[in-house]
């Protein structure tokens, strides 16, 4: 474990890299995926197109895809931002399609019925969607909701690669291959610590979160 | 399917004589190192196990264009091949009885030290940190690590400008000893971007997200001669990076085996050279290094 | 209440078509409904009795054909759709409150969010409306918490709460157990009486013969008989209605 413990100042720094790449792609992808979810539940057409066109197009190609084109493509577009911007762009865009399904079949799970009494009352679409079918999706959605951000915090690895560095990621590869550390107790002790960390501390979040939306009924 | 494999083997035999006969002579006579017959070693040596076993196990870069590359064909070439192979054949081994095994940097001493191969030729540097954990022959070859800009950079002349353009994003490859030294030149820690591969640097340089890529000299040469005048290297080499050949910790006969063999056939070196990465315009045909002491 | 300000049916349906795919749910709809009047449609089961209903407030869109409520066409989809629905009132047969909110947020949520008006004096009205329908004891419950007939008249509250210039029941009182039919009949009789304009999909004979100014009856997606309701009952004139009445009656 040594080999933790004396670059412990260069974990910390990479674990709050990552957490800072979690966080931004959290701030971005929930409402993005609210959005596209509710694109893909109105009655107008080309937003349901749109909705599909979305998730049909992010969902189905790998995340290294996506942040490549961030990376590279835009700046070829003469798009000219900092890899770290890209970086989160492309994890928020990814992750907003596994978002979008999510909070979709939360949507599916509310009775039919509560969306036409919203209507029925002259709540537009938007207002029955706010007001009345995702507080009540809200319960159903928590755990698969859980699932997808989950993934986006060990996502975010794949990020360090794309020009942001210094990250958990990173930091590991730095240590083991220029410095010369041991591969095993770097990845496992130092790097997989970290994300268990971030990991973790997210499960037990949404488990609070879980518990209470389920007893507000 | 037996026809169809038959037609593509003689599909490929009809391109690889047509491309044999293209090449010139030099690269043909290149490719053929001298092998020893049946060579003696005292019993118990590194040596002797090989040459009973037959085989080579070697480390070597799949991804480095003039070190060690992966051809259309699924062979490597490269000067570390090449170097490898002149070892083999000192060893009584034949090219093709060498085992090449693909290894990145991040696991050169994993490999060597769960003897997965018998040595490592692999762009690597020798430093300290890694003979903690090996050993290494050689050095075979002395890279230095320089700067890579856009043409048309008048700001950037050499590592000392990073600190004085603050805004200067310079691009290196994570976990590379080049991102760890370029540090000390930077004015902060958010100038340098970091990718897995050098040609990923090579594309941000082009795009205008980078304004600098930095590694060895080698590796930057080949990106300038083929970026059709777009880029250029500027300031001197400031980095010694020589290049060693990593194995077994402790294995002293080994080492000096591989430095004997190199120093006896520094005519192949040469040779080896001028076939791979000595082709790239603007390199100097290096000099072999004098070796250092084996421990 | 049957005056006619501006001589225009309230509701108006006239050459209504609509097909679920190959179904053609609703055929060459005319019906006319004016300001105060009660009528019921009656019907066998995929007589199209219930899309009729729900077509008047467009949650189910019409195919061909056109609606009006109160002189204006009833739009496509957006702003001006909604704006319209909150002032036609629904009482489904599920009772459809919303499941996360207190009965009193039941019925303060759409004069709150469409009506624009303060939450106090939405709830003040709301508590008013709930003593009218009869469970202003039970404003504080979740739906979960209360009889389906309690539901039901929440449900009512609920669309009384918009002020609407028609209510639309689609089989009110088919999802309850029978003891609680009658609660809220009684409180539609109330409804009718005070001059409310209704259209009632619904079953119930002695509601029609209490509050009922016509009785329709449909049968195939159309229209097949319109009369008064003791007309209806007593003397029908079609066979299908004839065939209809027999079987209901002998229950």
């Amino acid at each position: 474990m040594s080999p933790v413990f004396d670059n412990i100042d260069q974990f910390v720094d990479g674990f709050l890299t990552s957490l800072e790449i979690i966080l931004w792609a959290l701030a971005g992808a929930l409402p993005l995926g609210v959005l596209i979810a509710a694109c893909r539940v109105s009655p107008i057409p080309p937003l349901r197109a749109f909705g599909t066109f979305w998730v049909t197009t992010f969902r189905n190609t790998p995340l290294t895809v996506v942040l490549f084109f961030c990376a590279f493509g835009f700046p070829e577009l003469g798009i000219n931002r900092s890899f770290f911007f890209f970086g989160v762009l492309g994890l928020v865009l990814y992750t907003s399609a596994f978002v979008c399904e999510a909070v979709r079949s939360g949507i599916n799970s509310v009775p039919a019925g509560q969306a036409e009494a919203a209507r029925s009352i002259g709540l537009n679409f938007t207002q029955g969607l706010r007001y009345v079918v995702l507080p009540q999706a809200l319960r159903t959605v928590v755990p698969p909701l859980g699932s997808v951000l989950i993934a986006m915090m060990k996502n975010s690895a794949v990020v360090g690669a794309f020009g942001v560095g210094g990250d958990l990621w990173s930091t590991g590869a730095s240590l083991t291959s220029a410095q010369g550390y041991p591969t095993f107790p770097v990845y496992v002790g130092g790097v997989a610590v970290g994300y268990l960390i971030i990991t973790l501390t997210a499960g037990a979040l949404l488990q609070l979160l879980e518990r209470k939306v389920a007893i507000a009924r | 399917m037996q026809f169809r494999r038959t037609a593509l083997v003689a599909a490929l035999s009809v391109v690889a004589l047509t491309a044999a006969a293209c090449g010139d002579d030099a690269e043909d006579s290149a490719a053929e190192p001298t092998v020893a017959e049946a060579p003696e070693f005292e019993a118990g040596t590194t040596m002797a196990e090989i040459a009973e076993a037959g085989t080579l196990r070697v480390g070597t870069k799949f991804d480095q264009p003039g070190f060690g590359l992966e051809n259309l064909e699924g062979e490597v070439e490269g000067f570390d091949v090449e170097v490898a192979k002149i070892i083999a054949g000192a060893l009584g081994i034949a090219p093709e009885d060498i085992e090449w095994v693909q290894t990145p940097s991040s696991v050169r001493e994993d490999v060597i030290e769960g003897d997965e191969v018998d040595m490592v030729v692999a762009t690597y540097t020798i430093n300290d940190k890694r003979k903690e954990r090996i050993s290494f022959a050689g050095p075979y070859y002395e890279a230095g690590q320089q700067i890579m800009v856009a043409s048309d950079n008048d700001e950037i002349d050499g590592p000392e400008s990073l600190k004085e353009n603050p805004d200067a994003k310079v691009c290196s490859v994570t976990g590379s000893t080049p991102a760890e030294q370029i540090k000390q030149y930077l004015a902060s820690p958010d100038q340098l971007t970091l990718f897995d591969e050098y040609s990923q640097c090579a594309d941000s340089l082009r795009n205008g997200q980078v304004d600098a890529v930095t590694t060895d000299n080698v590796i930057l040469l080949g990106f300038v001669s083929e970026s059709d005048g777009a880029f250029k290297l500027v300031g001197e080499q400031f980095t010694q990076e020589p290049y060693g050949i990593g194995i077994t910790k402790g294995d002293v006969a080994f080492c000096e085996f591989i430095n004997d063999t190199l120093q006896e056939n520094e005519d192949a070196y040469i040779e080896a050279w001028e076939s791979t990465a000595g082709e790239v315009e603007g390199t100097e045909t290096p000099e072999l290094p004098e070796p250092a002491p084996c421990a | 209440m049957t005056s006619r300000p501006n001589g225009e049916p309230l509701v108006r349906l006239s050459g209504v078509d609509k097909w679920f795919g190959e179904l053609h749910v609703l055929q060459d709809i005319d019906l006319s409904i004016d300001r105060g009047e009660v009528v019921v449609v009656i019907g066998p089961s995929g007589s199209g009795k219930s899309t009729l209903c729900r077509a008047i407030n467009r949650l189910e869109p019409i195919d061909k054909g056109e609606i009006t409520i109160d002189g204006a066409r009833l739009p496509d989809e957006g702003k001006e759709l909604a704006r319209l629905r909150a002032d036609v009132g629904m009482v489904f047969q599920s009772f459809n409150l919303f499941a996360h909110k207190t009965v009193l947020e039941n019925v303060a949520l759409g004069p709150v969010k469409v009506r624009k008006k303060s939450k106090a004096e939405a709830e003040g009205r709301a508590r008013e409306l709930l003593e009218r329908v009869g469970v202003a004891s039970q404003a504080d419950k979740y739906p979960a918490q209360l009889s389906g007939g309690q539901q039901q008249r929440v449900a009512i509250a609920r669309a009384l709460a918009m002020e609407p210039k028609v209510m639309l029941f689609d089989e009110p009182t088919s999802a309850l157990d029978p003891e609680m039919i009658n609660e809220v009949l009684d409180v539609m009789v109330g409804l009718a009486k005070d001059g409310m304009t209704m259209v009632v999909v619904t079953h119930e004979m002695g509601f029609a013969r209490r509050a009922a100014n016509r009785v329709v009856f449909m049968d195939g997606g159309r229209i097949v008989e319109t009369a008064e309701p003791e007309t209806f009952f007593t003397s029908p004139q079609s066979d299908r209605a004839k065939d209809f009445l027999s079987k209901i009656l002998t229950h």
